[in-house]
């Protein structure tokens, strides 16, 4: 394994029979498994290059049933790592030799539905795509949309603060997101926000969103619902070139618009998406657009006529316009299969997903082509282009000796890339192993300890979910402390009054 | 008073790191604007930002600006005016509420996180920070988020920093998100509605596909000064209920049809558009009705954010035993209520209300005598309380930055 994993406590290991048998006095019956045949579908969540069995699999069904066994673990000291439905990307839920691996699935419930306050209140253990079906007899839907929707649990959702096509204009999960109860690793629950639109006191659910389990763990989430809007169309735009493609999503901003989606993929994933799906995609081009308008009627075929003039404007080779719902999911289809469509080309892939401004786009795919040849590995781009967030899939085969390790200094260094041109390490998958040894490309070690001081304000011991987004790891005490620097200062240059 | 005017970062980190020598507690301004919200602090000495105020960048097609925390709101709002670009969250003018001059600065719009009518579309100050530059109470810049609208690099630790009045840390930069102003805007309104049933009407609109952008309940009232911009709505004696619609003209006309219909239940609407619509909003958004200079300008003033299908139920019992006046926005979910003048505000009562309906009240106005008796901010259960405590001393473990604002044990 290239990422290293904090060194297992073997006092830790050498009761594991005895930390079975509390386990199993809190959560009976099946709720504890720790046979290794039964922990392997456990190994590992999405980011499937990275295996580690767990010591131990417990999965809970009540708040009381977590309260009490993080209650255990924190008296004695052992690492607990939460996982939801394992679909993370980044290895937020790779076990730890030494760990509990605390599962969510059992909180299975939608608790209430509330039309009147727009709200769910919900497990986490629900997937996202149940929420949207068990609100939409009324037609409100819940907004964030990850592709992997019908698999990802809320919960994970909430850790991770996941994204999808269309938070460009309906946000990320922690702007949907109104409250929750968590966990913490001292056995403590809480209740943060609820059914108002704001929480009182410090935005705490707001840093417990996308902080991937390490600050406690999540057993009940209040989502916002909203009213689906009442139609939409899509446009599908072919560019002979890049730079022309990426001048239109600026210009369409720039026209105040904000689509529903606006999605680009570039010649490689075009044609793997078009072989796979068979959704018309033009083979001819160099990018295409997909863009969704959404909302009432009349808003949407004027915009739809406002941005096929800007598409001609910006020099578009082909223009086609969804004239029905089947039409609007077809040009979807290939988008959505652009993954599996990518897999069936290749025995392996790695899915990036940087952050750039959205005017680098151009510069960022011109690196991301001199990378591919100096790595000599092939790569397809797909990009959530209204939002800047860029997934180029690597393909690689793993069989072949030393080629997973070029496909992940490939990524690496796409991004380095994003950073250097104004951007992010991660737009939505998360930093957990996959980009923790990258977080000194973005942040110094000041911004870095500020950081892990919040998370000893949540677990002073580091037990939740330890080995994740840090690539250094320090004792709260250390970071704790106040340097006083050169005492009572005069600062003469400063003006006093 | 010692008085540091800082210019750049790094004098703000020799301003907080000689502060921490000397145990001297520090005041953080920008204009001073919302100085009178908040426990009275237990500071000596001000830190002040008015001069760390240069727009760094703005790029309108990438739907961002970075500027320094001392820049004024109202300079910025020209600047993104200019480019048909607005703050989608409507941060509020409270110099009318509080009778200060000015509007503020950018870092005060930040810290205090108060957000007009769009937030129930649009959200809050919260989310619309997307990366700062700051000062911790450990002497040390550090940054978070980035200058990207979609990023989870690390914790976001940008929502700490919005509405957390200067006392987690100094920020000296800020990017926000800055989004497209709606072509064109109209305004329903329905009249003579009792708050429960304006409640009802205004959920009934929020729940419509017609995509809301602003509701709002002004009650019949026996105080209300006429406003200016709400004049033309008739008497305060008769009670409106208003909700808006934002978008393209012949969207934003289709709509203000459509969803006038769907709520005949309630009665015939009129129709307000664009410039007319657009005063009332401002006027609700900086809560004009119950203005310093007005009427009611010496009585406390709660800022009240609950579940909002429960809003008119608690705002008229508050309003009926306390012989006060509300107004309602987000639909229900924020009740801005002014109340006779008493030496504890009607703390307990509002609390006792609030706390039973599910949500929290700020006392955002009143005299530092009373601020002195009465837990301005909502007091917390135990447990979040505590950890809250941790959080901000994971930010300032020597309580230099505006020490006591939030919880008046602090200040004692």
């Amino acid at each position: 394994m290239a990422v290293m994993m904090p060194a297992a406590d073997q006092a830790v290991l050498g009761r594991r029979g005895a930390i079975v048998a509390a386990l199993r006095a809190i959560v009976p019956g099946e709720g504890v498994i720790d046979t290794p045949a039964e922990m392997i579908p456990y190994e590992s969540d999405g980011l499937m290059a990275y295996r580690q069995p767990p010591m131990v699999v417990v999965l809970p069904d009540t708040t009381e049933q977590v309260s009490k066994v993080l209650k255990y673990c924190f008296e004695q000291g052992i690492k607990v790592v939460p996982r939801g439905s394992g679909t993370s990307l980044s290895g937020g839920a790779l076990p730890l030799a030494d760990g509990v691996l605390l599962g969510l699935g059992k909180f299975k419930r939608i608790r209430e539905i509330d039309f009147d306050n727009r709200v769910v209140v919900t497990e986490p253990g629900v997937t996202n795509l149940a929420i949207s079906q068990a609100v939409a007899h009324a037609g409100f839907y819940y907004a964030p949309d990850p592709s992997s929707q019908i698999a990802c649990s809320i919960g994970g959702n909430v850790a991770e603060n996941s994204g999808g096509v269309h938070c460009l204009k309906y946000g990320m999960t922690t702007n949907n997101v109104l409250g929750c109860e968590i966990v913490l690793i001292t056995g403590e629950i809480l209740r943060i926000g609820g059914k108002s639109a704001e929480t009182s006191g410090y935005d705490v659910m707001g840093i417990i969103t996308g902080s991937e389990g390490l600050l406690g763990v999540i057993t009940e989430i209040t989502v916002r619902i909203l009213q689906k809007p009442e139609t939409a169309r899509a446009l599908m735009v072919g560019f002979a070139q890049v730079e022309a493609a990426g001048q239109c999503v600026a210009e369409i901003i720039g026209a105040g618009i904000i689509p529903g989606g606006m999605e680009m993929m570039d010649k490689p994933a075009i044609h793997a998406a078009e072989a796979f799906v068979h959704a018309g995609y033009p083979l001819d081009v160099e990018a295409l657009l997909i863009i969704e308008l959404d909302g009432p009627g009349v808003e949407v075929d004027e915009l739809i006529r406002r941005v096929e003039a800007i598409a001609q404007s910006c020099g578009s080779t082909s223009c086609r316009i969804s004239n029905s719902e089947a039409e609007r999911n077809l040009f979807w289809a290939g988008r959505k299969a652009a993954f599996p469509a990518v897999g069936r080309i290749s025995p392996d892939y790695l899915c990036m997903d940087g952050t750039i401004p959205r005017g680098a786009l151009p510069k960022a795919l011109a690196r991301i082509r001199d990378l591919s040849a100096k790595y000599d590995l092939r790569v397809a781009n797909v990009f959530h282009a209204g939002d800047g967030n860029l997934h180029p899939l690597i393909l690689y085969d793993a069989n072949q000796p030393g080629e997973m390790e070029r496909a992940e200094a490939f990524g690496a260094d796409i991004l380095r890339c994003c950073v250097e041109l104004g951007g992010v390490l991660t737009g939505e998958h998360g930093v957990g192993i996959e980009k923790r040894d990258l977080m000194p490309e973005m942040f110094s070690e000041i911004d870095l300890n500020q950081q892990q001081r919040l998370k000893c304000a949540f677990d002073a011991q580091g037990l939740l979910n330890p080995g994740k987004v840090f690539p250094t790891l320090h004792r709260c005490a250390e970071l704790g402390r106040v340097h006083v620097h050169g005492g009572k200062l005069a600062f003469p240059e400063l003006p006093r009054f | 008073m010692d008085t540091s005017k800082v210019r750049n970062a790094a004098d703000v980190e020799q301003v907080v790191r000689a502060a921490i020598a000397s145990d001297q507690p520090l005041e953080i301004i920008g204009h001073g604007s919302k100085r009178l919200i908040g426990q009275p602090m237990a500071t000596n000495a001000l830190l002040d930002l008015s001069e760390l105020n240069a727009v760094t960048a703005y790029e309108p097609n990438e739907l961002i600006i970075t500027v320094q925390a001392g820049a004024p709101l109202a300079d910025v709002q020209s600047l993104i005016d200019s480019k048909n670009q607005q703050f989608a969250f409507e941060p509020v003018d409270t110099s009318a509420l509080l009778g200060t001059p000015g509007t503020g600065t950018i870092g005060g719009m930040i810290g205090a996180g108060l957000a007009g009518p769009r937030r129930i579309k649009a959200g809050g100050a919260r989310d619309h920070l997307l990366g700062a530059h700051a000062v911790s109470g450990f002497g040390d810049s550090f940054k978070t988020g980035g200058r990207v609208v979609k990023n989870v690099t690390g914790y976001d630790l940008c929502k700490l920093l919005a509405g957390s009045w200067g006392t987690l840390a100094v920020m000296t930069e800020v990017t926000l998100k800055v989004m497209p102003k709606p072509e064109s805007e109209r305004t329903l309104v329905l009249r003579s509605l009792d708050d429960v049933t304006a409640n009802r009407a205004m959920t009934a609109a929020l729940g419509s596909p017609f995509d809301v952008s602003g509701a709002a309940h002004l009650p019949s009232s026996a105080f209300r000064p006429a406003s200016e911009a709400l004049a033309g709505l008739g008497s305060p004696g008769q009670a409106v209920t208003l909700l808006r619609l934002e978008g393209i003209a012949a969207s934003a006309a289709h709509r203000a049809v459509s969803l006038g219909k769907s709520l005949a239940p309630f009665g015939g609407v009129e129709i307000l558009h664009d410039g007319a619509s657009a005063a009332i909003w401002s006027s609700i958004r900086d809560v004009q009705p119950f203005a310093a200079g007005g009427a009611l300008g010496a009585w406390p003033v709660w800022r009240i954010v609950c579940p909002p299908a429960s809003g008119g139920a608690l705002g008229q019992a508050l309003a009926r035993d306390s012989g006060g006046d509300v107004i309602y926005d987000w639909g229900g979910g924020l009740i801005w209520a002014a109340l006779p003048p008493k030496s504890d505000a009607h703390a307990a009562l509002v609390r006792q209300r609030v706390d039973a309906a599910g949500g929290h009240a700020t006392l955002i106005r009143a005299s530092e005598q009373v601020r002195r008796q009465v837990d301005v901010f909502h007091p917390q259960a135990g447990g979040l309380a505590g950890l809250s405590e941790r959080v901000r001393l994971s930010f300032d473990p020597k309580n230099i930055l505006n020490r006591g604002r939030l919880i008046r044990a602090v200040a004692t």
